[in-house]
């Protein structure tokens, strides 16, 4: 795998920017991909903020000036989209935020492409209900395996306050699966 | 031990410079416990077959215009064209206006007959429904334009012959109880 000081160095020259940017492309659209799919639940969803994630990397692969890791921006970008879509889509449908979270969780049982059983969908369900933060917190650091550094960089928020985030919402989150 | 000099309570040594550490310590340890709880341990989302087999390819495509030519993020010769196209613009713009009279030419110095005159010379290429869009109704003077003076009568039969549904005159409902 290549360096990432050498690929950003890539990405800023015109002669090679083509090739790195389809190496950067590849190396991260599924870890991208699982992170952005886990805020708005639904896989067409996903797929355009995706794309749309990484036209924006492209767009501004200049102005990236190396003061945090190359994985932590492209996260950053990520999770900023993702949160812009869901906005506009609360917006566009006339509801709030958190009927729209109620809503999409809901039709995850007719999605196509959500295989999950009882206990995963009210997982699902108990996510919905946490905070926006504390939901990044708990996907990032549960099914992603990230380091508390590596979430304090893409969150730009201590890794205390993290750790206090993460264990709040497994204590919220077994309480509600635990609950009838 | 340490003493709290505004009351009697006191503490182990060292407490409050540990205190951080057993925190997180802590904390790790229940780290470990949420593993082990009843959370699942995937969350049951799934891709359509050879998703991310295409989906590299569909991104570079919307990025580059054709096969190992990329789009160039500036442009600086245009920008510069641009830049100096507009100054020149703002230049000529701010140059007449600093020439221009103090005084604005006004519809009320010119003479009736200088007006007439040029409607004549001119023939008008706008339509009598575009110049209805730019001259208020209330300026009209009808009757000074035509030869004999409008009454109610020819209202009516103008529109009796010409208007097949009276709703398309858009009248307001006028409740006469």
């Amino acid at each position: 795998m290549i360096a990432e000081e050498t690929l950003v160095q890539e990405l800023k020259d015109q002669k090679s920017q083509a090739k790195a940017f389809e190496v950067l492309v590849n190396t991260y659209k599924e870890r991208l991909y699982w992170h952005i799919r886990r805020i708005v639940l639904n896989h067409d969803d996903a797929d355009d903020v995706l794309q749309n994630t990484f036209i924006k990397v492209y767009k501004n692969i200049d102005g990236f000036k190396g003061e945090s890791k190359l994985y932590s921006w492209l996260y950053r970008i990520a999770t900023n989209e993702s949160l812009t879509f869901l906005k506009q889509k609360s917006k566009k449908l006339g509801i709030g935020d958190q009927e729209l979270k109620d809503r999409m969780v809901e039709n995850l049982q007719a999605d196509v492409y959500f295989e999950g059983d009882a206990i995963q969908l009210k997982l699902q369900k108990a996510l919905a209900e946490l905070p926006d933060k504390q939901k990044l917190v708990f996907t990032m650091k549960y099914f992603q395996e990230m380091k508390y550094e590596d979430i304090s960089e893409v969150l730009e928020t201590s890794v205390g306050a993290l750790k206090a985030s993460y264990h709040l919402a497994v204590k919220k989150i077994e309480a509600y699966l635990k609950a009838d | 031990m340490k003493k709290d000099k505004k009351n009697s309570f006191n503490t182990p040594e060292g407490y409050f410079e540990s205190f951080n550490e057993r925190l997180m310590s802590r904390l790790g340890q229940e780290e470990t416990d949420a593993s082990e709880s009843i959370i699942p341990k995937t969350d049951g989302f799934g891709v359509p077959p050879g998703y991310f087999e295409t989906i590299g390819p569909t991104i570079l495509s919307k990025t580059t215009t054709e096969k190992g030519k990329v789009i160039p993020l500036r442009s600086y010769p245009k920008f510069y064209y641009g830049a100096a196209a507009v100054a020149a613009v703002l230049i000529i713009v701010f140059g007449l206006n600093w020439n221009a009279k103090t005084d604005p030419v006004t519809f009320d110095d010119l003479a009736n007959t200088e007006i007439d005159a040029y409607f004549e010379a001119n023939a008008s290429e706008l339509t009598s429904y575009e110049l209805a869009e730019v001259v208020a109704l209330e300026d009209i003077q009808l009757n000074d334009m035509l030869e004999e003076d409008l009454n109610n009568e020819h209202i009516l039969e103008y529109l009796d012959e010409n208007v097949d549904d009276v709703r398309d005159l858009n009248l307001e409902e006028i409740d006469y109880e």
